[in-house]
Parts: C-alpha cells; structure tokens; sequence
C-alpha cells in the first residue's frame, strides 16, 4: 500500500485520456483523497496529443509530482512528444497497448528501465465491450481502479453523470468497458503491489476546481459587478464562467473589442462606483499598461489578473512561466507602485483573489494577480473553505460632511481620500490622467505633483506590514532558506519538507505580495540565513533579482530559476538543500580547526 | 432618477475652471452650445457623466458640473462605456477631438456603434493637432502642409460622417459654432436619441488652423440639410450628402433612425433581470465546486 501516486497518461486527441483523467480526480474528490490533475496539449486546436498526469494522495499534495507511478501509453509517438512532463523512472509502472507490437523488453523510452511494463489489448476490449475504440479510456479507467484499489462506485457514478445525455446504449457499452478493464486488472496482477491506501475517514466532499474558476468564483464572493475582457490563453475560462455567472448576481460582463478597451471598460465601471475586474494574460498586459497608469493616478479600485504564459510575444501560451513579475511591477511610466500579488494553489487563488479586491478598494489603486498557467489550468481537489473568515472591504465613501465642500482628492493622513461616483449628489468631480489638485482640477504645479505623488505611494505602505500575505514555515533560526512564489510554491514546501525529514534546518518564504517589496518581512527572514535558494520559473530569476533591488539578501542566496515547460521538481531543490547543507558542513569545520 | 422636478438653466452646468482654450477657438462655442443642450434635456449635473479623452477639446468635461472624466487618447468610449454597463441610468456624453476619434481610438468607434450603447458622442473636428503645435490629423486634407508635412500631406483624410454612417449609428449630425442654436439644437436632439448619437463639430483651430477654415467662412458656407430638402430618415441620401465631407460644410442631422435599434444597455437590463431573478447569495460561490454524487 502506498499514500502517494502519480499517473500519467497521454494518446491521441480523440483517445480521452484527459477525460479519464476528469474522471479519477472528480472520484478522488468524491471520496477523499487529494489530488491535482495537469492537463498538456500539442499545439493544435484540435486533435493532435494529449496528456494529463494525476497525483493522488492520503495527504495535502503541493505540486503535481514526479517520476511517474504509472504510466498510461495509448500510443507511444503521443507519449514520447510529452519528455519531461511524462517522466518514467525506474520504478515506474508502464501500462500501453499491445495492439501497439511494442515487446514489453523493448520500450521505446531511452536510458530508463520502468519497474514493470504491462501490454494489455486496449482497443480490442473496448471493441469487444463497447463496439467502439472510443471507449479505450473507460477500459484505461477499469484497470487503475482494478490495479490501485480504487472504489469502482465514484467512478462509475461520474461516468453516469458525464454520460447522462447519450443514448443509454452508449452508457451500457461505458460500463461493460470499464467492467472488462476491471476483470483484466484482477485476471492480471501485477508484480509489485500498487494499492492506494484509502484516505482518512470523513475526507471526503472535498470541492473540485482550477485557478482560473476559482478566481472567477473570488470575483463573485468579493463583490465584483463588472467584467471587461478579451479572450487570451491561458486566462479565458475566468472570463467565460463570469460571462456565464455573473448576470446571475447582477453583474455585467463586457467582452471588448480588444484588451485596452477590456481595462478601459473596467477602468469605467470603477469610476461609476462598481467593483470591477479584467483578466489577461502577458501580451494583454503589455498593452493595458497606459489604463492602469490613468487607474493609479486617477486612484481608481481594480483587479487586473495576469495568467502568466511563456514570452515574450507570443511565446509558449499553453506553458507555464513565472517571466511577468517585472512587466507586473515595472511597467508604468511615472513614480507608480501598484501592488501585485500571486496565488500558490488553486486553494489559494481564492483567498489571494478576494485580498486582490480588498486591497484595491481599501488603498483605491490597481491590483496585479500574477497567477500562472500551472495553477489557473491544473484542477485541484480543494477542502472546504471557510469564507465566514474572509473579509470583504467596500472603498470609502464620502460622508455627508464630505459632500459639504468634496475635495475628491483630499489629503488625509493614510492618504486616502473619500471618493464619490456618478449619480451621487454634491460628489461631482472631474477624474482625470492629468495631474490634478484635491478638488481635481488639472495643473502643472511642481509642489502639486510632489505632494500627490507622495500621497499615492504612501497610502500603499501599511501593505508592506501584512505578515498575512506570506506564507512562513520552518525553524526561524535555520541556516538554510528557500523562497518561492505561484505554483513554485508547492515545489518548494515539498522540498522543504522532505528536506526537514531528512534532517536537514531549512525554512522557506512564501510571499503572495510581491509588490511593493516589504523589506522589513525579507530583512527578518534572511537574519539567519547563510545559504538559501529562490525557487522560479523563469529565465532570469525575476523575483531573486527583484529582492537583491530592495533588500540586503544573504551573499550565500542563489537562485534556482529556469524557462517556462521545464518543469522545476521537488528533488531537485533537495539536492541543492542537500548540497548547501554540506557546504555549510565544511566551513564550519574548517572555522574549528586551529588557526597558524 | 431619469428625470428631476428641479429645472436647470445653463449655468448651472458651468464650472469654475478657465478654459485653456487660445482665444477665438471653436470649443468655446460647442462648450456653450452643450450647456444650452444640458439645461433643454434638464438632467441634473451628478446624473451625468462626461468622459473624453487628450487632445485641447478633451478639456470639456472639466468645464462642465457634471462627473468629468478626462481619461488618456483614443480611450474615451471604451471607458465611457463602462460607466454606462455599470450604471445605465446615468447619462453619458463623450467628446474628443478628430485624433482622439479617428486616429489613435479609431479603433473603438465602430464597436461603440455596434453594439449601440446610449451614449452621445461629440467630435470637435478641427483637421489639425493644436494641442501638439501644428501635426498633421487624420481628417487634415490632403496637401496639408504641416510640422509633420511640411512638404504636404500625401494621404487622403477620414471621412468621420461617413465612417459612423457605414458603421450603422442611428443618429449622425454635425454642427459649428458659426451656428450656436443649429449646434444646440442638434446637442440636445443627440442627447435624447434612444442609442449611439453622433454629433461632429466643425470646431475651428484659430491658432495652427487653416485660414479658409475659421468661423467667419463657416457662416458664409455652411448650408443646413432642411434646406437642402434632405429627408433625415433616409440612409442613403445621408450617406450620399456624408460623401461631401471636407468639401461642403452641411450642418443639421443627417440621419435619425426612424425605428432605433434596442440598445446593448437595455439588453443588459433585461438579461441582469431575468438571470438575476433568483439572487444567489456571493457567499455561496464555492458551492458549485461540489462534486455532484
């Protein structure tokens, strides 16, 4: 019995295997177990391969794992194109169709011997069960549940579901697939035992959702009213369930005719007093970054959710990267800070989407999301959440004695002026990208300028005091550090943990505030440190570099950053642990030996 | 909230702000034309909402009482939009200048026209850039000799009458200060078409303008379209005069839709109504992430 399993399957486009992948995670969530789903696609529309990799756990699972456990080949060419996002190791089950010819001796995966290959004839018992080939998935699925102990009950209760619409032959012909690849499994043992245990009592219910739905679901408890957008991948399914959802709770959704209209709307919808959303992915921000300058000057509340993808331009967009950090954070002309902040899970994007929206109407500014393709497209098994915790915060309107003689920019002391909308009386105001005194009137003035940009930013600085907004786990005196943000997240903690395991004194930052830089929660952190990585998904280490611009780090801090679809593993950042730990070792022998 | 019982004159839609404007522009005659609209339709100013975007006329809102918005190029209906989704109970008029419509925002004009949000759109067409000095503009003519041409323009300009007739707006005037109650009239009539309502001013630039471009040869030229005997319900005679543009200063409407298009913001209403009828509750939001058992 194990408490851990990662699958990964791949085949042709019209083979399903990313359904039957659907399929066990909505199982798995049904009866409790953990669970994250990764889907990868070729670049065509349609047809062409697909893959999808499963990691089911009896405890919380932070990243989608590696090597494979079990390994789903419906067609070799399909599987081979995936590389290092199908990882077969040498304990690795091989499950392919024999239908293929391939002998079980002769595989054709290079410098690599899986534990245990198992030729079964898919497509004939789908033909045999089903009359179709289509339901080689629905065998794939009898012989998982067969092979790992999974209960058939959820399964085939999702496939009822799924199959609810066809013609009931075709649901008949579903079950005797699955049936068949059950009895194979139990005719066919395989050598090493491969059952998952069964989750803990009382886990199951758990919900079920990706990033970008979770997003659009914090949009909706935050209060928004108003989506403006263009499609982008891979950010559009936020759009697309707003555009399906949000009328239902009296909200609007605009689908532009471009991105800079998408924010401009956005932008719009503020100025009338309604929450308001866009969402986008890095060419989109690239050109929606003059409307947010007029948002931060005008201090118009808004969430502006970037999914990052590789760039630049084009790039890879079905891929992830963490290469929009500086385009997030330095991308205005003018003194602009505007906070930006990142979700390390699909769990997490909910909370950082509702503080996304808090913030922008607390401070009345622009907020960046920096959410990543791996966490807004991979589904998650989520436990509930309690959202009697979470606060929603509405912008500050004008009192009546406000109203009395309304300066819409008045200096307070938090920097933060009443505002009023459209329709309010006595709260008339002109709004503008033009720099402006309190009433709003536009001017050249030098000290009119300094004293607003001066309240601009300095309404911002209580963030940098919200410990809220990192995640901290380890000894606080370790020696050795990891920081990580977005989906790196996951990576990070798992290594940390395994790390700890192993004896090793590590700990790891978390910051979902990426900006602006909180100095003071990097000074604390870093005190003790004399080694440490920070974790990245991009070329350059954006956000290593970012910290070195705002903070004393470590000398002994390095970072651990690589392009987009080149997955950073858990093990990997072990072994930089591992290897820090030992250079750490050495120079605290060599301080004991006698000095000449 | 449409309508008050309180009635507004025209100078309640004045503010204290001084117009920036050189002395003579064309603007301070649309300025005073809108302020006469205004107080005809007898919105109260805080139910307005006034969004434009760079450019000299794109200082209107500021003279106005209204909510102003003045925003960044090109911009102005893609913003103004939003307000008037979020908000469809506000009036929103959107002015800008000829570069702002139809060079950098160009853009944006057709969509604003599609999907027919009711909003009243002003261009103060002056065929050149004054608030940059003297550049070349989209509906400068060709040969134009200009900072930017100084050899003459070599490209044909826009035609802004017909580009929004094409498009399909239900309502298309154009006006000058030469005629400050043809140009207050035409304001308020675009004002209170139920759709998107297009008004351009012939609003002469007095300091980088041409010479034979300035009111005083306005009021000699311009010729209103009743008095041509045109019949303003009619598309394609509008289309068909619209090709005059740059050649013969026509002012009065050149097409009011007879049958207006519903707008998008009444859609909106409708959808909002029917699928907001059952109100789920926001802090429910999570609950569609069951899985079904």
């Amino acid at each position: 019995m194990t408490n851990d399993l990662v699958i990964g399957m791949a085949g042709a486009g019209g083979d399903g295997v990313v359904s039957a992948g659907e399929s066990l995670i909505a199982a798995a969530a049904e009866i409790g177990y953990h669970a994250i789903l990764t889907k990868s696609f070729g670049p065509q529309i349609r047809g062409g391969e697909s893959s999808c990799r499963l990691r089911l756990s009896t405890a919380p699972v932070l990243n989608p794992g590696a090597p494979l456990d079990v390994a789903v080949a419906l067609n070799w060419d399909d599987f081979l194109r995936f590389g290092a996002e199908l990882p077969v190791g040498g304990g690795t089950l091989v499950v392919y169709d024999s239908a293929s010819g391939v002998a079980p001796d002769r595989l054709p995966l290079a410098g690599v011997v899986p534990a245990e290959a198992m030729a079964v004839p898919v497509a004939a018992l789908a033909r045999e069960a089903a009359g179709t080939e289509k339901a080689k998935n629905t065998v794939v699925l009898g012989l998982l549940a067969g092979w790992l102990g999974l209960p058939p009950g959820p399964i085939l209760g999702g496939l009822r579901r799924k199959l609810a619409r066809k013609a009931p032959e075709v649901l008949a012909g579903g079950e005797r697939a699955f049936a068949a690849g059950l009895a194979y499994a139990d005719a066919h043992p395989t050598r090493e035992p491969r059952r998952l245990s069964p989750p803990p009592a009382g886990a199951g219910g758990k919900l079920l959702a990706d990033g970008n739905e979770m997003c659009a679901a914090a949009a909706i408890f935050a209060g928004c009213e108003f989506f403006g957008g263009y499609p982008i991948t891979p950010s559009t399914e936020i759009m697309q369930l707003l555009a399906r959802d949000l009328w239902r709770y009296g909200g609007t959704v605009l689908q532009a005719e471009d991105e800079i209209a998408g924010l401009g709307a956005v932008v719009g919808a503020s100025f009338a007093g309604k929450k308001a959303m866009t969402a986008t992915s890095g060419p989109g921000l690239s050109l929606k970054t003059e409307m947010l300058g007029l948002a931060t000057i005008a201090e118009l509340p808004l969430v502006c959710v970037d999914v990052q993808r590789g760039g630049p331009s084009t790039g890879i967009p079905t891929k992830s990267e963490q290469s929009d950090l500086f385009q997030a954070v330095f991308s205005a002309h003018g003194d602009v800070v505007r906070p930006v902040l990142a979700p390390t899970s699909v769990a997490d994007t909910f909370v950082t989407t509702v503080d996304a929206f808090n913030i922008a109407e607390e401070y009345q500014t622009p907020v960046l999301v920096l959410s990543d393709q791996e966490i807004a497209q991979r589904k998650e098994t989520v436990d509930p959440i309690d959202t009697s915790r979470l606060a929603v915060v509405e912008r500050l309107r004008p009192a009546a004695a406000d109203l009395e003689d309304y300066a819409r920019f008045r200096h307070t002391e938090s920097g933060i002026s009443p505002i009023s909308h459209p329709g309010m009386p006595g709260g008339n105001y002109l709004a503008a990208g033009i720099e402006h005194n309190e009433k709003g009137a536009p001017t050249a003035s030098g000290e009119v300028h300094a004293r607003m940009n001066e309240k601009r930013l300095r309404k911002l600085d209580p963030l940098k005091q919200r410990s809220d907004l990192f995640d901290l786990e380890g000894p606080a005196d370790a020696p050795l550090a990891l920081v990580a943000w977005g989906s790196l997240a996951g990576t990070a903690r798992e290594a940390r943990r395994r790390a700890a395991a192993e004896g090793l004194k590590v700990k790891l930052l978390v910051p979902r505030l990426l900006y602006p830089v909180a100095e003071t929660v990097y000074d604390a952190f870093f005190r003790s440190v004399q080694r440490g990585l920070v974790v990245e998904q991009s070329h350059q280490g954006q956000l290593f570099r970012l910290l070195r611009m705002f903070v004393d780090v470590p000398r002994g801090l390095e970072r651990l950053a690589r392009s987009g679809a080149n997955p950073i593993r858990p093990d990997e950042v072990l072994g930089q642990l591992r290897q820090m730990a030992m250079a750490l070792q050495r120079v605290h022998e060599d301080e004991l030996q006698p000095q000449e | 909230m449409s309508t008050s019982p309180i009635s507004f004159k025209a100078p309640a839609f004045r503010s204290e702000l001084k117009p920036i404007w050189c002395p003579g522009c064309g603007d301070y005659g649309v300025v005073q034309a809108l302020y006469r609209a205004l107080a005809a339709v007898g919105r109260p100013p805080h139910e307005i909402a006034f969004v434009s975007g760079i450019g000299c006329s794109s200082r209107i809102p500021g003279y106005t009482t209204a909510y102003g918005f003045n925003t960044v190029h090109g911009r102005a209906l893609p913003i103004a939009q939003g307000i008037k989704l979020a908000s469809p109970e506000l009036l929103v008029l959107v002015a800008g200048g000829d570069g702002d419509g139809f060079s950098i925002g160009g853009g944006h004009v057709a969509h604003a026209i599609r999907r027919n949000l009711d909003l009243t759109y002003i261009v103060m067409d002056n065929q050149i850039y004054g608030l940059t000095k003297g550049q070349l503009s989209p509906t400068s003519p060709r040969g134009l000799q200009s900072v930017t041409s100084p050899y003459g323009s070599i490209e044909d300009p826009v035609n802004p009458l017909l580009y929004v007739l094409a498009y399909g707006a239900g309502f298309v005037a154009q006006g000058t200060p030469a005629d400050m109650s043809g140009l207050a009239d035409v304001i308020e009539q675009a004002i209170r078409f139920p759709g998107f309502a297009f008004v351009n001013v012939q609003s002469p630039c007095v300091t980088f303008g041409a010479a034979e471009a300035q009111l005083r040869q306005h009021k000699a030229e311009m010729r209103k379209l009743a008095d041509l005997g045109h019949d303003p319900s009619d598309r394609m005679a509008a289309m068909e005069l619209a090709q005059e543009y740059g050649r013969s200063l026509h002012t009065g409407v050149y097409f009011r839709d007879p049958a207006p298009r519903p707008t998008y913001d009444a859609a909106v209403r409708e959808r909002r109504a029917a699928l907001g009828a059952a109100a789920p509750s926001r802090r429910q939001v999570l609950d569609r992430f069951r899985p079904k058992a």
